[in-house]
């Protein structure tokens, strides 16, 4: 039963990172309307941001280091819109070109981290810390810490998108496009802003994930990228709040795993899931009208 | 036999293999729309299956896998292409007839990814990460060959194969089926409106696309005597997508000019270079980007591939004089997999 709580523990953590990750891509999805395939890397971008203001240079504290790595990203994201996305995505109103040009994207990302950091594992600088007992569960401080930014950030983008002009702009383009941009919504900017967002949590995602697995590679985004997928997809394609569900049933599912199978089977745990929700429930946990 | 016509041959046998598979994956995306995002998965399985069946008994050989059936050259092929067909028939029974578009290319990507994994972490199945190896050369006992001569026979070995599979594939979109594949790759909701089984033509196109891409990896596994999982990457789909969107989605003699431009020039020849020295793989990296970034100088100026798809005339609009407006246009890629600009309302969800 320990081991039972232990991983239940962990699957909180994954949940986090999934959150993020996941709320990121289905805010981006939800305006654009196409996959961005080279979110991944994205991630492991920021990651790699953030282990350059880390490790390589400046030697920020590990915290510090990720909020200005997320925000380079998110930076990044903006650029790669304005001049390779976006000129696509308006030639093309075929969403598959702009996937393969997503596609096309992740490759060159990808070989541009391994190209300036090589392919070897490597490991933010943090000082060693105790775990902590928390009732049956037992976690690091990072941990901990990755936990309460997630939450925060959710509560973050719920308030943003009730709340906010920006937030009511990005809902209604993503509900219809056409009569968001008739309404005067400045459809431009907003996909702007989303798009730094999007970016900005791609990045956080990415260093979160490579501060609680205490290790980051270049590849390691692109392998949770399937695991964002099903979590989005469960969650109902588009939706936000179904993204936030997704990533809590799909991050305790595949931890939980751990329990009963071999771990070397947990990322098949999700694509499972995402197989047994699409048979039984397609358009998702929170189906959004207009989206399926 | 100098180095240089092995690696001659070698590379001949790459564009060959690649043909054949671009003409599956062509099939499926290029003729019904399809957009199979697991292709690799099948051409893994069409590998391992050729192999597997090939080898003898996994007893005392050091490896672990299932089947060792001894089976000769052409038919362990058939039936690594007959498996991969098999897989084609459960992925479009589960994915293909609920989903579209960019949904189906996620779950499909997904699905060769667990695809990957389990191989990978089951052993008993195809010897896990290790891989199947020493598959046997293929007639190398019937002609005599070293394992110098095998290079050159089996790269003519292989463009016969090519051949026929081309001839085949011909047969197939110039015929009524082919007719209605594009059909529904232009708009699929007209095709259902004419009575077409939308459903029932995706499979089949699966299916044929399927049998190509077994084949195809069944020679690769043929040619190198081994394949294990690092061969087949999920990612390496986009390469098959990258060699028929560079050389023309929808026409055959565009694939042969892509898998030649693409996959052979671009990607093998360089495996070939010497490393800078102090940099491993810095090439390689390098490499993999070229291939992305010529993806999207291809999809901006030229999307319709170095050799465009026809316009198909019938009988009928010559009658007419009439011309299809379908690849009139260049500008306007042929492909309508999600119509029109309005994509907000496009679902992905089949109901």
């Amino acid at each position: 039963m320990t081991l039972f709580w232990l991983s239940v523990g962990f699957g909180f953590v994954t949940a986090s990172v999934l959150a993020i990750s996941a709320v990121g891509l289905s805010l981006q999805f939800g305006i654009t309307n196409y996959i961005n395939f080279a979110y991944g890397d994205y991630m492991a971008l920021g990651a790699y941001f953030t282990y350059v203001l880390n490790v390589e240079f400046f030697h920020l504290e590990i915290w510090i280091a990720t909020l200005f790595g997320s925000l380079l990203m998110g930076v990044l994201a903006v650029f790669v819109n304005r001049f390779l996305l976006s000129p696509f995505a308006r030639r093309f109103n075929k969403t598959f070109y702009v996937m393969i040009v997503t596609f096309g994207l992740s490759l060159v990302i990808l070989n541009v981290v391994y190209s300036i950091w090589g392919p070897n594992v490597r490991a933010y600088s943090m000082p060693i810390e105790r775990v902590v007992h928390i009732g049956p569960f037992l976690l690091t401080k990072y941990q901990l810490i990755t936990m309460v930014i997630a939450v925060a950030l959710m509560l973050g983008i719920h308030l943003m998108l009730k709340g906010t002009r920006i937030g009511k702009s990005m809902r209604a383009i993503s509900d219809n496009t056409t009569l968001a941009m008739t309404s005067g919504i400045d459809t431009k900017r907003i996909t702007t802003i989303t798009w730094f967002l999007s970016g900005s949590m791609a990045g956080l995602a990415g260093t979160v994930l490579g501060i609680t697995e205490g290790n980051l590679t270049p590849a390691a985004g692109e392998l949770f990228l399937f695991v964002i997928f099903a979590a989005v997809i469960v969650g109902g394609v588009g939706s936000i709040y179904g993204a936030m569900a997704g990533a809590l049933l799909i991050g305790l599912a595949t931890e939980v795993s751990v329990v009963f199978i071999s771990a070397a089977y947990k990322l098949d745990v999700a694509f499972v899931i995402l197989i047994f929700a699409l048979l039984f429930r397609p358009s998702g946990l929170f189906a959004r009208p207009g989206k399926d | 036999m100098s180095a240089f016509w092995y690696y001659v041959f070698t590379l001949v046998f790459v564009m060959f293999d690649y043909f054949i598979l671009a003409m599956g994956l062509n099939i499926q995306y290029g003729e019904t729309g399809i957009l199979n995002f697991a292709y690799i998965g099948f051409v893994a399985l069409g590998a391992y299956v050729t192999g597997a069946s090939s080898l003898p008994p996994s007893a005392g050989t050091g490896q672990q896998y299932i089947m060792g059936w001894g089976i000769p050259f052409p038919f362990n092929l058939l039936l690594g292409g007959l498996a991969a067909s098999l897989l084609a028939v459960f992925v479009a029974v589960v994915a293909l007839r609920r989903l579209r578009t960019d949904y189906l290319a996620v779950v499909l990507i997904s699905f060769s990814l667990v695809f990957y994994d389990i191989t990978n972490n089951y052993v008993p199945l195809f010897n896990g990460a290790d891989g199947l190896y020493n598959v046997p050369e293929p007639l190398a006992s019937v002609f005599k060959l070293t394992t110098n001569s095998f290079v050159p026979f089996f790269a003519v070995v292989a463009g016969l194969i090519a051949l026929i599979m081309w001839w085949a594939m011909s047969r197939i979109t110039n015929s009524p089926l082919g007719r209605t594949f594009r059909a529904i790759r232009d708009d699929d909701g007209v095709a259902a409106a004419l009575g077409k089984g939308v459903f029932r033509y995706q499979l089949t196109s699966m299916l044929i696309g399927a049998f190509y891409a077994g084949v195809g990896g069944g020679l690769l596994v043929q040619f190198g005597g081994s394949f294990n999982t690092s061969s087949w990457l999920p990612a390496e789909t986009f390469v098959v997508f990258a060699v028929i969107i560079v050389g023309g989605v929808g026409n055959n003699v565009g694939l042969l000019v892509g898998s030649l431009l693409v996959e052979t020039l671009l990607i093998h020849l360089p495996a070939f270079l010497p490393d800078i020295p102090g940099h491993p793989g810095l090439i390689q990296y390098i490499d993999t980007m070229v291939v992305g970034v010529l993806l999207w100088v291809m999809l901006w100026f030229r999307p319709q591939g170095v050799v465009p798809e026809r316009v198909r005339k019938t009988p009928l609009s010559l009658l007419q004089g009439l011309k299809s407006d379908r690849t009139a246009n260049a500008e306007v890629p042929a492909m309508s997999l999600v119509d029109g600009a309005g994509v907000v309302e496009e679902g992905g969800v089949r109901d």
